[in-house]
C-alpha cells in the first residue's frame, strides 16, 4: 500500500514539475534566441528557476521515500 | 556459461589480431570499420566472462531490492553514537587538507608573478571565477569574506561525492550534513543583512517597502526565511539520495555482471550531477543572502533626497 501512495506522489508531482521546467526552459531558448548577447545572464536565471521548479519534485521525491521505507 | 565466455573471447581475440594485421593504418573508413566492430565484441565477451566468472564464485545474484534507511548506520566510538556519513565527512575533510597541504608545499611552494605555473593558474581561474561570481551576485560589499566560504564548501562537497566511488555512502547524501550546510547560509543571510543595514534595517528589509504592511509582512517574511535551510537541505538531500539510489538499483539488478558498467554510469551521477548540484546550492545561496541585504529603492532615494 505504501509503495502505491509514493508512487501516487511521485506521479502527481512531476507532471507539475516538469510542466513548469519545460515552460521556464522554452522562454529561456526564446529569450536567448532573441538576445544572443545576453544568453549566460539568462543561463543563470533559468537554472535558478528550474532549480526552484525542480525542488517541489524534490521535495515529493523526499516525503515518498519515508512513505516507502517506513510507515 | 564460463566456458562460452571463453571461447567467444578467444574467437574476438583472434578475430581483432587478424583484422589489425591485414589492414593498413591509411585504409577506409569502411574496412576500419570490422576492426572496430571485432574490438566491441572483444571488450563485451570479456565483461561476459568476467561476470559469469564472478557470479560463480561469489554466488551474486541479481534482485530488486533496495536496502536503504534514511539515516546512515551509526557506529560506536569510545561510547558515542556516530554515524558513519559524520565518519566520512571528516575523512574526506581531512584528505582534502592534506592533498591542499601538500599541493601548497611541493607543488607550488612559491607563488610567482612572472612566471605562474600549470597549477598556479589553474588555481587562480578557480579563484577568479568565484570572485566574478560572488560579486555579480550579491555586490561588493560581501566580497572579502563570502568567495573563500563559497569556494571551501563547494570543494567539499564535491569531495564528498567523489567518496561514493569508495563505496561508502556520501555525506551530502545525509539529511543531516545538508541540513548543517543550510544552516550556514541561514546564519550567514542574517549576518549580512544586519551588518549591511543594521537590524532596522533588516526589519525594514523583511517588512517590504509599505510601512503600514510591515506588522503582517515581517512574520510572513520570517517564515520563508526559516523555510530557507530546509528547503537547500532537502534539495541537496534528495538530488544525492537519487544518485545513489540509482546506482545501487544498477549494482543489484546487474548482479554478477555488475563490473565496468556502473563505472560508466558513476561518470554522469558521481561527477557531473554532484557539480550541478554543488553549482545550484552555491548560486541559491548568494540569491537569498543577496535578497536579505537589499532594501528598497524609495528608501535610499528618500535618504539620499533628505542628503
Amino acid at each position: 500500500m505504501n509503495f502505491i501512495a509514493a508512487a501516487i506522489i511521485m506521479f502527481a508531482v512531476v507532471i507539475g514539475a516538469g510542466f513548469g521546467m519545460c515552460f521556464a526552459t522554452s522562454k529561456a531558448v526564446d529569450a536567448a534566441a532573441r538576445q544572443p548577447e545576453a544568453a549566460s545572464k539568462i543561463q543563470t536565471i533559468l537554472l535558478l528557476g528550474c532549480a526552484l521548479a525542480e525542488s517541489t519534485a524534490i521535495y515529493a521525491f523526499v516525503v515518498a521515500i519515508i512513505m516507502a521505507t517506513r510507515g | 556459461m564460463a566456458v562460452a565466455g571463453a571461447v567467444a573471447l578467444s574467437a574476438c581475440l583472434v578475430g581483432y589480431i587478424f583484422t589489425a594485421r591485414r589492414i593498413p593504418a591509411d585504409a577506409s573508413k569502411k574496412r576500419k570499420r570490422s576492426k572496430k566492430l571485432w574490438f566491441m565484441g572483444l571488450v563485451i565477451s570479456a565483461w561476459f566472462l568476467v561476470g559469469t566468472l564472478i557470479k560463480q564464485f561469489t554466488g551474486i545474484k541479481s534482485h530488486l531490492a533496495v536496502e536503504f534507511e534514511m539515516f546512515s548506520e551509526r557506529v560506536d566510538i569510545f561510547g558515542f553514537s556516530i554515524a558513519k556519513t559524520t565518519l566520512t565527512g571528516a575523512g574526506v575533510l581531512l584528505a582534502l587538507i592534506l592533498l591542499l597541504l601538500a599541493l601548497r608545499i611541493f607543488a607550488i611552494p612559491k607563488f610567482s608573478v612572472e612566471n605562474p605555473g600549470y597549477l598556479q593558474t589553474a588555481l587562480e581561474t578557480a579563484v577568479e571565477f568565484i570572485d566574478n561570481f560572488v560579486k555579480n551576485t550579491t555586490g561588493a560589499f560581501t566580497m572579502k569574506n563570502l568567495p573563500p566560504f563559497m569556494l571551501s564548501i563547494a570543494i567539499y562537497m564535491f569531495g564528498c561525492a567523489l567518496s561514493e566511488l569508495f563505496g561508502l555512502r556520501a555525506p551530502t547524501s545525509d539529511l543531516t550534513f545538508t541540513f548543517a550546510l543550510g544552516l550556514c547560509t541561514f546564519v550567514l543571510l542574517n549576518y549580512y543583512g544586519i551588518r549591511k543595514n543594521g537590524f532596522g534595517g533588516r526589519l525594514k528589509n523583511m517588512g517590504g517597502p509599505m510601512p503600514a504592511m510591515r506588522p503582517v509582512m515581517i512574520p510572513l517574511k520570517a517564515v520563508s526565511d526559516i523555510a530557507v535551510p530546509v528547503s537547500l537541505a532537502c534539495r541537496l538531500y534528495g538530488n544525492m539520495l537519487g544518485g545513489l539510489l540509482v546506482m545501487d538499483l544498477l549494482k543489484g539488478v546487474l548482479g554478477g555482471y555488475g563490473s565496468g558498467l556502473p563505472a560508466v554510469a558513476g561518470l554522469w551521477f558521481n561527477l557531473i550531477h554532484p557539480g550541478i548540484q554543488i553549482y545550484i546550492f552555491v548560486m541559491l545561496s548568494l540569491t537569498f543572502i543577496n535578497e536579505a541585504m537589499e532594501l528598497e529603492e524609495e528608501e535610499t532615494k528618500k535618504a539620499k533626497k533628505r542628503a
